[in-house]
């Protein structure tokens, strides 16, 4: 067994419940973050995300704009 | 329709009053500790104001009396303004100003008498630890509320920095304070040993990490653009901020504990996602630097912005120090020395309270439709709060790094070069000058408040004792 594979080796009998729930929301939310940079930086979604910046400095568009 | 009658801003008013009301006693508190250790003939052999008793008093008033009041007044103030609606409770505003207030003055009691759970950053008995969540807790439902009811479809990025500081202090603080009572103002830990140290700096580091970076984050989302009037550099890269923040952050509480009875495994990944979080901490302080791209000139003449733009260069070397000092290498050399003091100092001095300090500056002049009273003391609480941090930490990177040096220096032989009495003289220097660049950094604070007071004396002879004011 190379150095490397002894390194990551695991133990998975040995897990307990609360390493299982670590594990998975770990990975689950390393995917969600995966999912968000793909969101957030797709070129179709650029106009729509930039548009939000200039929320602070618009104050007059609450006279007019609907609650989705 | 005039903005008071539209929001709930009178309870805004009195947190930012608090919160540099607290900015200066805190701060005079850390003054005093901090000759303490250059003079102890200054601890006057009376235990209530001795040094163990009067450090956690200055953290909880840095923190929680003056961090608490400009997150809670920031927050309800850009809620209402980014939302078009006003609070979803102004009754329950007022409750949890009086009721975050009187936490405050009962920790200014009961910690100089010795009253304390011995767990940093979280000292208070648990009767005070139960109105920290209830008051929190109302903070959090008005503050979520609000945006509930919201005019626009979308929730700007600032409050989604508050609403994350929100979920995750009521998680980190309700877990961490987990206690069993045994009289009035003794409790213990349900946690003990080694997941007791964990637990603690769990809490410890993402109490830096949501309270003190993820809650200012979301001032410096609305405030720098709001007083550069630009929008902000990218959209895009605040969302990205944001989530990264959120998903990295409560890692990291396991790099406090390197070199000690905690797993190796555990200091290993807390540094190397340390290391990681370098990323957005960067990319978030770039962002906001970057929107006053063309418009850099406006650092000449508008000292507010100065203010909210040297405090992003003090994130921006704070958030690679604080990493590059959870590495192991580097750890050997910096745990429990003074440089671990510095880079939390350039963290609260360079970063929270200088981006604060802009918002509060701005929001005065809005909440009070004036100018401030004084432009120049401004100017002046901005160069004395620079050079005030600045001394303060270089003092102690000096320091703690020669501590460090000193402690683990041998001779031919392998015996200790240094005693540890030694390593404590050699210090002296460096804690006069951290002593005297804390006084410059409390006394602009001080010119803070005094300028801020004049700025509502001027403002309420100016319009008429009692008249509404414009915002």
């Amino acid at each position: 067994m190379s150095s490397l594979a002894e390194y990551f080796h695991t133990d998975w009998a040995a897990l307990t419940l609360n390493d299982w729930i670590g594990l998975v929301t770990t990975v689950v939310v390393f995917i969600l973050m995966i999912v968000a940079y793909i969101y957030v930086f797709h070129p179709a979604n650029r106009e729509y995300l930039e548009a939000k910046k200039n929320i602070p400095l618009d104050e007059s568009r609450f006279e007019s704009e609907e609650k989705r | 329709m005039e903005a008071t009658e539209k929001y709930h801003f009178d309870v805004v008013r009195w947190f930012t009053i608090m919160a540099v009301v607290y900015l200066v006693v805190g701060t005079l508190v850390g003054v005093l500790i901090a000759a303490q250790l250059a003079w102890p003939v200054l601890n006057f052999d009376i235990a209530e104001l001795t040094f163990g008793r009067l450090r956690p008093l200055h953290t909880n008033a840095v923190i929680f009396a003056f961090g608490g009041c400009a997150l809670m007044a920031t927050a309800f103030y850009t809620v209402q303004r980014t939302c078009g609606v006003p609070l979803w409770s102004n009754k329950l505003a007022w409750f949890t100003f009086f009721l975050w207030n009187f936490i405050i003055v009962s920790a200014v009691i009961t910690l100089p008498l010795g009253l304390t759970q011995g767990k940093e950053y979280a000292e208070l008995e648990w009767p005070l630890d139960l109105l920290i969540a209830v008051a929190w807790l109302c903070y959090s439902f008005n503050f979520v509320m609000t945006i509930a009811k919201r005019k626009t479809s979308h929730i700007y990025v600032s409050n989604w920095f508050f609403l994350g500081m929100m979920v995750m202090i009521t998680y980190l603080h309700v877990v961490n304070s987990l206690a069993i009572p045994v009289s009035l103002f003794k409790s213990y830990s349900v946690f003990s040993g080694v997941q007791d140290a964990m637990i603690q700096w769990w809490w410890g580091h993402n109490a830096v990490g949501y309270y003190l970076t993820a809650g200012f984050l979301g001032i410096m989302y609305y405030f720098v653009p709001k007083q550069a009037n630009r929008p902000v550099f990218s959209y895009r890269l605040s969302v990205i901020h944001f989530w990264a923040l959120m998903f990295g952050y409560v890692w990291l509480g396991a790099h406090h504990l390197q070199y000690t009875a905690l797993p190796d495994w555990t200091g290993s990944l807390g540094a190397a996602i340390s290391l990681a979080m370098i990323i957005p901490s960067w990319g978030g302080a770039v962002n906001g630097m970057m929107t006053l791209s063309g418009a850099w000139d406006k650092l000449r003449t508008d000292y507010v912005l100065r203010f909210l733009v040297m405090s992003l260069a003090f994130y921006a070397m704070s958030t690679f120090e604080g990493p590059v000092m959870s590495s192991k290498t580097v750890n050997a050399l910096s745990h429990y020395t003074d440089w671990t003091i510095g880079h939390v100092h350039s963290g609260a001095l360079g970063w929270v309270v200088m981006v604060a300090a802009g918002a509060i500056y701005h929001m005065v002049m809005k909440l009070w439709n004036t100018e401030m009273y004084s432009a120049k003391l401004v100017n002046l609480h901005f160069w004395l709060a620079t050079i005030g941090a600045v001394i303060y930490i270089v003092a102690m990177w000096v320091s703690g790094i020669m501590q460090g040096l000193m402690w683990r220096d041998y001779d031919a032989f392998g015996t200790l070069s240094y005693t540890f009495a030694e390593s404590v003289a050699a210090m002296h220097p460096y804690y006069v000058m951290r002593a005297v660049g804390g006084a410059i950094y409390w006394l602009g604070g001080a010119i803070m408040l005094f300028n801020i007071v004049m700025t509502i004396r001027m403002a309420s002879a100016t319009r008429g004792v009692g008249a509404p004011a414009r915002a």
